[in-house]
């Protein structure tokens, strides 16, 4: 049902790496847990159904920034694999001519 | 005084410490000993804390000051997904070996303001994506009932904690059963609360429209004293509801009215024995003077359908965090974009992948309708079923899981026969309404007596009448 090359795509846009192994067996996954969930499609949904679950609704709050202790960011920055100071540290992504 | 853990409660070892025949003190090192000795063969645990006798020393004060509370200096165990200030929470997962709570959640805020002590964090399947603890990048946890069996999942350690008279009760986190199915193979009682009744805030997300924290414990006495603390409303959480927000109208007037719906018990690869003890039990709720009625849920069969849609295409999205630049695991490629896919590579495990990318599917563009949006509508069908259901009674009834506890490795190849497991549990993830499992009887397997559960679902915001019809079954 979906081939080595889509699976190949699914796992660039999830940004994970898949050996030869992997998609082997994933493909066979794939075709056995969507041959069960494909069952869904013989289902009638011409009720007003669609796109409405249960009596879920938006909550919203105001867009205010939160004042942080020194000791709760000090804990924050600290879990960062790598910083420069108070900032975490990544790498540079525009190439420089 | 000997502190007889095997038979202990909350309101029991509460008594016993306001008298004075022993202190939290002597029960944290009493349930500490206890889990030196078993921990070893089950793994219930991935870490006792330093600071345990800390903070029960600190409960002590309290019960000296007369300021104790009903959960003042009881030693619990909390599921490592749930976060606890200072102490690691790592989901079970490689790339979060090493990562260090930065704030509380609001379960353990609350139950850390109320004096329990916290004896340690439990494993479970890696990002609670499992049935049988076995996706732990720590290893398994094993059935205290049987070792060569599953705790169940993904809160298998937890319940297997309480189980083993290591703890007196614990956290879990139920996405589509993880915390009322290793409750059932552990011979423990397990609550999935409704939607919304516990704060999620500081719990790691895994399906955030079915996640829910609730209490694992030896009594439904206990899960009720747990569920009275760590429920509320709460600003952090824009899904959590008030009393109000479902206003409930019981059937019963003296007792509640239980549904059974017959014709989704008898399917393929449910274990008779599962039956057997089910039918046991509505029998014992008929000579306790219960009405039984029998009712249809047309579209019952399709839950598990939804689940296997909705719950990845969460899981794709919320796993999107995880990419070693804010906290946890990095590993180095020659690039940013490749330090992703190199650090998500060796840090998320083999469900957890495939969960990830099933997701991906299904959300993509050209399936989104066919899949995602037919899930919901079909999600919604489901909850107006069991509306329908509640206007003619007050509980529904199933067992808690197709059969016990299964050896460890007989489904860990084949993902589908593991998703089967959560058949009965995932419907009041889907629904939002809560559910309790409770064990059941025993059935023997291989010469050990094994636990099942029996599951009560309710209306949403109706958890009393859970403890209410589930106290009496239980005989507490």
């Amino acid at each position: 049902m979906i081939t080595v090359k889509e699976l190949e795509h699914l796992a660039v846009l999830s940004r994970i790496d898949l050996t030869e192994a992997d998609k082997q067996s994933l493909v066979k996954e794939f075709d056995s847990i969507l041959g069960y969930v494909d069952q869904l499609k013989k289902v009638d949904v011409s009720m007003d159904a669609a796109g409405r679950v249960g009596a879920v609704k938006n909550v919203m709050r105001a867009d205010e920034p939160v004042t942080v202790s020194a000791e709760d960011r000090e804990r924050l920055l600290d879990e960062a694999p790598d910083r420069e100071g108070d900032f975490i540290a990544v790498k540079k992504i525009i190439a420089q001519d | 005084m000997k502190i007889d853990l095997a038979n202990l409660t909350i309101k029991k070892a509460h008594d016993h410490m306001v008298k004075g025949d022993f202190s939290s003190v002597d029960l944290t090192k009493a349930y500490i000993d206890e889990i030196k000795k078993k921990n070893g063969d089950v793994n219930a645990y991935l870490e006792i804390f330093e600071d345990a006798l800390e903070a029960a020393k600190k409960a002590d004060e309290l019960f000296k000051q007369g300021k104790a509370g009903p959960l003042t200096g009881i030693p619990c165990a909390v599921k490592d997904n749930i976060l606890i200030q200072g102490h690691i929470a790592s989901a079970s997962s490689k790339i979060l070996q090493e990562y260090k709570a930065t704030y509380y959640a609001t379960a353990t805020k609350k139950l850390a303001q109320a004096g329990v002590v916290f004896l340690g964090r439990t494993n479970m399947d890696e990002f609670a994506m499992g049935g049988s603890t076995e996706n732990s990048a720590f290893g398994p946890t094993r059935n205290p009932h049987d070792l060569a069996r599953v705790a169940g999942g993904s809160s298998g350690g937890s319940a297997a904690a309480v189980a083993m008279d290591g703890a007196l009760f614990s956290l879990g986190t139920d996405t589509g059963g993880s915390i009322r199915q290793p409750a059932a193979f552990c011979g423990v009682v397990g609550l999935k609360p409704t939607y919304g009744a516990v704060s999620r805030y500081g719990a790691i997300a895994m399906g955030s429209s079915l996640d829910q924290i609730g209490p694992i414990g030896k009594t439904v006495a206990d899960c009720e004293a747990v569920f009275n603390i760590i429920r509320g409303q709460d600003p952090k959480d824009g899904t959590t509801i008030t009393d109000k927000t479902y206003p409930t109208k019981r059937v019963g007037k003296k007792k509640p009215v239980i549904g059974i719906p017959r014709h989704f018990l008898g399917g393929d690869g449910i274990d008779p024995a599962a039956l057997e003890a089910f039918e046991a039990a509505i029998d014992s709720f008929k000579a306790k003077g219960y009405e039984i009625k029998e009712i249809k849920l047309p579209n019952i069969s399709y839950a598990l359908m939804v689940y296997y849609i909705v719950m990845p295409a969460e899981v794709s999205s919320n796993m999107a965090r995880f990419d070693g630049v804010k906290y946890g695991l990095h590993v180095d490629g020659k690039d940013g974009i490749e330090d992703y896919f190199k650090t998500r590579r060796a840090g998320l495990g083999r469900e957890v992948v495939r969960r990830i990318l099933l997701g991906t599917y299904v959300l993509s563009s050209g399936y989104y309708d066919a899949y995602y949006n037919r899930a919901n509508a079909v999600r919604a069908m489901i909850t107006q079923d069991f509306l329908k259901a509640f206007e003619s009674v007050d509980l529904i009834a199933t067992p808690t899981t197709p059969g016990p506890a299964f050896k460890i490795g007989d489904k860990a190849s084949d993902p589908m026969s593991m998703y089967l497991e959560d058949i009965f549990t995932v419907t009041a993830n889907i629904t939002g309404m809560p559910a309790i499992s409770i064990p059941s009887g025993t059935t023997n397997k291989d010469g050990k007596e094994l636990p099942l559960g029996l599951q009560l679902t309710a209306r949403h915001g109706d958890e009393s009448t859970l403890f209410q019809a589930g106290k009496e079954f239980a005989g507490e």
